[in-house]
């Protein structure tokens, strides 16, 4: 098959996938709203504190509460499609460690995209629009506007994979390490939410390299406020770099990876 | 009555084991309090950083009564406090999903004294645990916790603290009888206590309307309060707040009472 065929085929695949895990999350609707309006009012809640906040101290290091609910609209919407289209980033570590992979292996697709698309998290969803409606509250609805957050929604997203597809390919050398994915994919998105400007020094420094949260965390200056056009090429860059680098970690760490003996059906 | 007294005796020995072997449970999982460790300094590290930034590294200056050093040292206890609860709803409700809950129904212990065994047990080791991995961060940054008596105040109220925590999370999972999946309702409680519990920011820094309404919820009593008399310490605050809490604790213990007991009859175990 020729490079555009197969790509193609990958393309029909991926969408086959999406509409049959939305078909799945439709199967318990009540469930899937209940979880999806929860984390809603869960993300909501967050903000609440966040007015207080700035009710108390209206500027901290030039962020206003405008800056931090925008902030809050890309980062969980940004979270938000990337958990409802690559479901399974944040759980590469169990699956290697566990020997799920065996089931993709069997397929004649690309494994990494397979595992990320083979699950979506409903309660992303909420996310999601979390996101789109502070957005539409509080954003700029202009063309320019809009083309500026639908950017900020991809690089946020896209980070979120790369980031824990990175950490999750650990699990092809130290085995069982769905306990540190986790705390640092936690810790990943708790410093996604605070406004980057304060933090000084080395942790600043790690936060625009070693755990790059900061590209999400200063988008709502750098790239919506205050359009930064090196910033804004900054963060395209390690999205991109990163998500290349995720598939050949995560190609590399293939060749490690000792079967489960856990083939089964799926229907 | 010498009956009575010898049943008492009994079912305050059963707890008392329980909560011992809760403790040794505890002591096995290392890993697992390394990795709250972790986190609880990564946040508070986090905290540290926004308040720093919000008094604009002024040590000296005083907002509603705080400083910045006052304010970190609150959030190590109010973060302490709130990760020392042990994930008592997740654990009914999948008590009532495998069928285990038929187990502990049949034994010779209440239901909901059995898990405030436990919840004490873990919840006193974490918090003890916690506040000195606490102290690691906040020290360094903002100074040694010189709250003199505001220690014992601390202390005083910790454990009406976790009593009204313990019956606020046995209200959710008790919704376990009746509707199996309560995460959903565990989340807006969770966050109900970050915010208007004054867990992120304390309550005398919020608009006066709310200050009002978070005097009549139970919120307040279960982190506010301890973290507050920590490092402002008011003997007669202290008597009045140890009052509230044991309001909170009866009204709270009736209820979950009630609920227990309706719930149980509508319980269909399957499986266990």
């Amino acid at each position: 098959m020729s490079m555009g065929g197969k790509a193609l085929a990958n393309i029909r695949f991926v969408w086959t996938c999406w509409k049959l895990n939305l078909a799945s999350a439709m199967e318990y609707r009540l469930s899937f709203l209940l979880l999806a309006g929860m984390m809603f009012v869960n993300n909501t809640i967050w903000l609440f504190f966040w007015g207080l906040f700035f009710n108390r101290f209206p500027i901290v290091q030039g962020w206003e509460l405008h800056d931090v609910m925008m902030l809050w609209a890309v980062s969980t919407g940004g979270f938000g499609w990337a958990a409802m289209l690559f479901g399974n980033f944040s759980r590469i570590a169990g699956i290697v460690a566990t020997g799920q992979l065996d089931v993709q292996l069997s397929q004649p697709r690309p494994v990494l995209l397979s595992v990320l698309v083979s699950r979506c998290s409903v309660t992303a969803a909420g996310d999601l629009l979390f996101g789109v409606a502070v957005y539409l509250m509080v954003g700029d609805t202009s063309l320019r506007g809009l083309l500026l957050f639908g950017l900020a929604l991809l690089i946020s997203g896209a980070l979120f994979i790369a980031v824990m597809v990175l950490a999750g390919c650990s699990a092809f050398w130290i085995g069982h390490a769905e306990g540190m994915t986790q705390q640092l994919f936690q810790s990943f998105i708790a410093l996604t939410t605070y406004p980057s400007d304060i933090f000084r020094g080395v942790v600043r420094l790690a936060l625009f390299s070693l755990v790059p949260a900061g590209f999400i965390s200063y988008m709502p200056i750098g790239l919506l406020r205050d359009f930064d056009p090196l910033f804004a090429a900054g963060a395209v860059g390690m999205a991109c770099g990163l998500t290349v680098a995720a598939a050949l970690l995560f190609r590399q760490g293939l060749r490690r990876y000792a079967s489960g003996n856990a083939i089964a059906m799926r229907s | 009555m010498i009956e009575e007294s010898g049943s008492r005796w009994a079912a305050g020995r059963k707890a008392a084991a329980v909560g011992r072997i809760a403790f040794r449970h505890q002591l096995a999982y290392k890993t697992d309090f390394a990795m709250r460790g972790f986190f609880l300094l990564f946040i508070l590290f986090v905290f540290i950083q926004l308040w720093s930034a919000a008094y604009g590294g002024d040590y000296e200056l005083v907002i509603s009564g705080f400083t910045l050093k006052q304010i970190v040292w609150y959030l190590v206890f109010t973060e302490a406090l709130t990760m020392a609860a042990p994930p008592l709803c997740s654990r009914i409700e999948e008590e009532v999903k495998n069928g285990d809950v038929a187990i502990r129904l049949i034994r010779p212990q209440s239901y909901v004294g059995y898990h405030f065994s436990v919840f004490a047990s873990e919840a006193l080791t974490r918090f003890a645990v916690h506040l000195l991995v606490g102290s690691a961060i906040a020290w360094p940054f903002v100074g040694p916790p010189a709250f003199g008596i505001g220690w014992l105040g601390l202390l005083a109220l910790s454990v009406g603290a976790l009593t009204v925590t313990f019956l606020l999370l046995m209200l959710v999972g008790l919704c376990a009888f009746w509707v199996e999946e309560t995460s959903g309702l565990y989340f807006v409680l969770q966050k109900l206590q970050f915010t208007i519990g004054g867990m992120l920011l304390p309550i005398d820094l919020m608009p006066e309307w709310l200050q009002r309404i978070c005097a009549w919820l139970p919120f307040q009593a279960a982190l506010y309060y301890p973290a507050k008399m920590a490092v402002h310490f008011d003997a007669a605050l202290l008597g009045r707040q140890l009052a509230i809490q044991i309001g909170w604790i009866v009204l709270l213990a009736l209820a979950v009472s009630q609920m227990y007991r309706r719930g149980v009859t509508k319980l269909h175990v399957n499986g266990g």
